[in-house]
């Protein structure tokens, strides 16, 4: 999908409509589950209506001063588990999309193979010279799908832990059959022997999450980075689909050096 | 009317030493004044105690529905029930005195009995019907032969079971159990001991109940716990002892995972029963295990003469199928977001949830929250304590630290002394200062670029200029 328009400027389709949409929903659910996960974690509203325990701002505001009227943590639970489901379904959206989407499969990028790691080198060469910029293609470059790889990867992993606890209330059987708890016990309890019981799973799935915030603000960085130094407009990816090339300007860039 | 009870066996013992002096090592121990309220075993009717194999293979599954011929189930379990107490007592009338010596002796009338087992017997999961027949076997189980071992422990459980005050018939039965060895409580010492207990194993081959207590050292070969007179390690007894059993218990943490003498960096070695036999082992962890888990599985063990529903870490699922946080009676205070948040403050005396005290309940299944602790009547988080995780493996690592919520344990991890959180912000400064430098770098070396270009450009221009002139 290249386009040329009067300013010698080719625009570059990215991301199709679901992609974009997959995109916006793993934000916004990722910033609600670690919002809520940090309350699961460590409570720190304190809704309690005792005298002592007014050392909360919000106490007063937020406190209804009866028990039943203030269900915080069963709606951060709540909450923290429609944004899991988000997450899991537009993960396995992603999934499906890195192998069969039919304009631009992320695999054609992030397979490790042939000149896509030689490209993954020049790509990082060029964060720290600024000479060279690889040519903007296509497909995403090597080394952006395969951060986003490992990225899906830490997803992957925060549900299996996140399934882990959420199935040990279970007691052999559910709401919807007995399959469901059977099934989440054969695809997660390997992380009870990995991580060490569930404690160990619990402090895991803290922990990832900080490499998961790690990995947002990288994100941010470097698309903000490359859409200043390369003038092409990467940032608006995800919201119109579209970016610019100037690799049909190469003879100018190479006069001007 | 226990006086009575040993005035009599003395009296028996006497009669008995006259009639047989050849076998030694039985008068040796009559001799020491053993509880011998079990009559020998009775030679003529080996079929009595051999008990049908085939009914072995019954499906048996209390939680859900106990067997597709409930009636074929029942049949089972009586002519179970009816071989043991024909093993066990010399006569009928000898059913209700063990009674009478066992229960009405320790102030329990006939009537508080039956409804301590309706107790159990909703405990165990199972119908009303089984009620009579738990109470026959609660009775049979005062006189099957026992051997408690005791490895590397505290005897924490032992003194559970036997120092309680107002004991209930869970903690009288394990009292009156006809405990052929057991460390603490046994009268004969040494050599008499031991082959007290090596008879037992011989003359009650695969029907004695072996309890252990402790973990199970096995580090140099196991020469970190050597036991008795001839200086035996606990990991050769066990072994040995294991063999022959009717049934193996773990009881506590110790026996069952490892508990404490396992805890990290573990120098002796210790792990629990299940790690040194290859035999079925039920696991009663806890610290101490609740007497009403070790009696109730014993029980049930003699009403179908096998292992109980067992869970993935070798647990009886009647007892430990629950989580304690679902059961909590502070749940709903947890749901509310209201918290203790020092000991003894509002929150604590208005019974908030210990969740941020470190209360490890969402981590640990047991049932102390349904059959309770100390009489029945208490558990940690009624006493205003979080729970500390003691039935789970490893608890003594994973658990801790005990008094503050997990988010504040520190991770497994080599060369990081940190929790979760201290290392992911860690991690997030150094890649924020990362970021910070790159874009820094950036901005210097484009301004760099810029100044070369502009100069190239300078000199570019001159040239041009030059040639065209």
């Amino acid at each position: 999908m290249e386009k040329e328009n009067g300013s010698g400027l080719k625009v570059v389709h990215r991301m199709t409509i679901i992609k974009r949409i997959i995109h916006w929903t793993l934000f916004l659910s990722i910033i609600n589950n670690i919002i809520t996960g940090f309350y699961i974690a460590y409570p720190f509203l304190i809704f309690g209506k005792t005298p002592s325990q007014a050392d909360s701002p919000t106490v007063g505001v937020l406190n209804s001063g009866e028990t039943y009227q203030a269900f915080i943590m069963t709606w951060m639970r709540e909450f923290h588990f429609i944004g899991a489901v988000l997450i899991d379904v537009s993960f396995f959206a992603w999934l499906y999309l890195a192998f069969f989407s039919t304009k631009e499969p992320l695999y054609k990028s992030f397979l490790p193979f042939g000149n896509k790691i030689h490209e993954t080198f020049d790509m990082v060469k060029h964060y720290f010279t600024l000479k060279n910029k690889p040519k903007t293609g296509k497909y995403q470059d090597p080394l952006n799908a395969m951060i986003f790889t490992f990225f899906h990867l830490l997803i992957l992993l925060q549900m299996a832990t996140g399934f882990q606890m959420y199935v040990a209330s279970f007691t052999g059987t559910s709401a919807v059959g007995g399959w469901w708890p059977t099934l989440l016990h054969i695809s997660t309890d390997w992380t009870l022997w990995v991580f060490g019981g569930l404690t160990g799973v619990t402090l895991a799935h803290l922990f990832i999450m900080w490499l998961i915030i790690i990995f947002i603000f990288y994100h941010i960085y470097t698309e903000i980075w490359r859409s200043i130094i390369w003038k092409e407009g990467d940032i608006l990816i995800p919201f119109s689909g579209y970016k610019y090339s100037r690799d049909n300007l190469e003879k100018i860039t190479e006069d001007e050096n | 009317m226990g006086a009575d009870n040993h005035t009599k066996v003395h009296i028996k013992v006497k009669k008995l030493k006259k009639k047989d002096n050849e076998n030694n090592i039985d008068s040796k121990i009559k001799e020491h004044g053993v509880n011998e309220s079990r009559p020998a075993l009775n030679e003529s009717k080996p079929d009595n105690y051999c008990v049908n194999k085939a009914s072995e293979d019954f499906k048996w599954d209390p939680l859900r529905n106990i067997s597709e011929d409930s009636d074929e189930v029942l049949k089972i379990i009586d002519s179970r029930l009816n071989n043991l107490e024909k093993e066990y007592f010399q006569e009928k009338k000898d059913i209700n005195k063990n009674f009478k010596n066992v229960f009405t002796a320790n102030g329990v009338s006939r009537r508080e009995f039956i409804q301590w087992t309706a107790l159990l017997t909703s405990a165990l999961m199972l119908p009303t019907i089984f009620a009579p027949r738990v109470a026959r076997a609660a009775n049979i189980l005062t006189r099957t032969p026992f051997i408690w071992l005791d490895m590397s422990d505290c005897m924490g459980n032992t003194e559970a079971f036997l120092r309680t005050a107002h004991p209930t018939p869970a903690e009288i039965i394990l009292n009156y159990v006809s405990v052929d060895y057991m460390e603490s409580i046994m009268v004969p010492a040494g050599y008499q001991a031991e082959a007290r207990r090596d008879g037992t194993v011989k003359k009650y081959k695969g029907k004695y109940i072996l309890v252990v207590e402790g973990a199970i050292p096995t580090a140099m070969n196991g020469k970190f716990l050597t036991i008795g007179a001839k200086g035996k390690t606990g990991l050769e007894i066990t072994k040995s002892i294991a063999k022959n059993a009717g049934v193996i218990i773990a009881v506590g943490n110790c026996a069952s995972y490892g508990g404490i003498p396992a805890a990290h960096p573990n120098p002796t070695g210790s792990v629990g029963l299940s790690s040194v036999t290859d035999r079925q082992v039920i696991n009663i962890p806890a610290c101490p295990a609740n007497p009403v888990n070790l009696v109730g599985t014993l029980v049930e063990y003699l009403l179908i003469g096998k292992a109980p529903m067992l869970d993935s870490l070798g647990r009886p699922l009647w007892a430990y199928s629950g989580r304690l946080h679902d059961n909590c009676y502070r749940r709903g205070h947890f749901e509310a977001g209201e918290y203790v948040k020092h000991w003894g403050d509002d929150g604590a005396k208005k019974q908030y949830c210990l969740y941020m005290m470190g209360c490890k309940g969402p981590f640990t299944w047991n049932n102390c929250t349904v059959a309770q602790y100390n009489q029945d009547m208490s558990f940690p988080m009624r006493a205003g304590h979080g729970c500390i995780g003691c039935s789970e493996p490893a608890f003594w690592d994973r658990m801790t630290p005990f008094e503050k919520p997990n988010a504040d344990a520190k991770i497994f991890m080599p060369a990081v002394e940190a929790t979760a959180d201290e290392f992911g912000v860690a991690l997030f400064g150094a890649a924020g200062v990362g970021i910070a430098a790159h874009a820094i770098y950036t901005g210097v070396k484009k301004r760099k670029n810029n100044k070369n270009k502009n100069k190239d450009k300078n000199k570019d221009d001159k040239l041009n200029n030059g040639d065209n002139k």
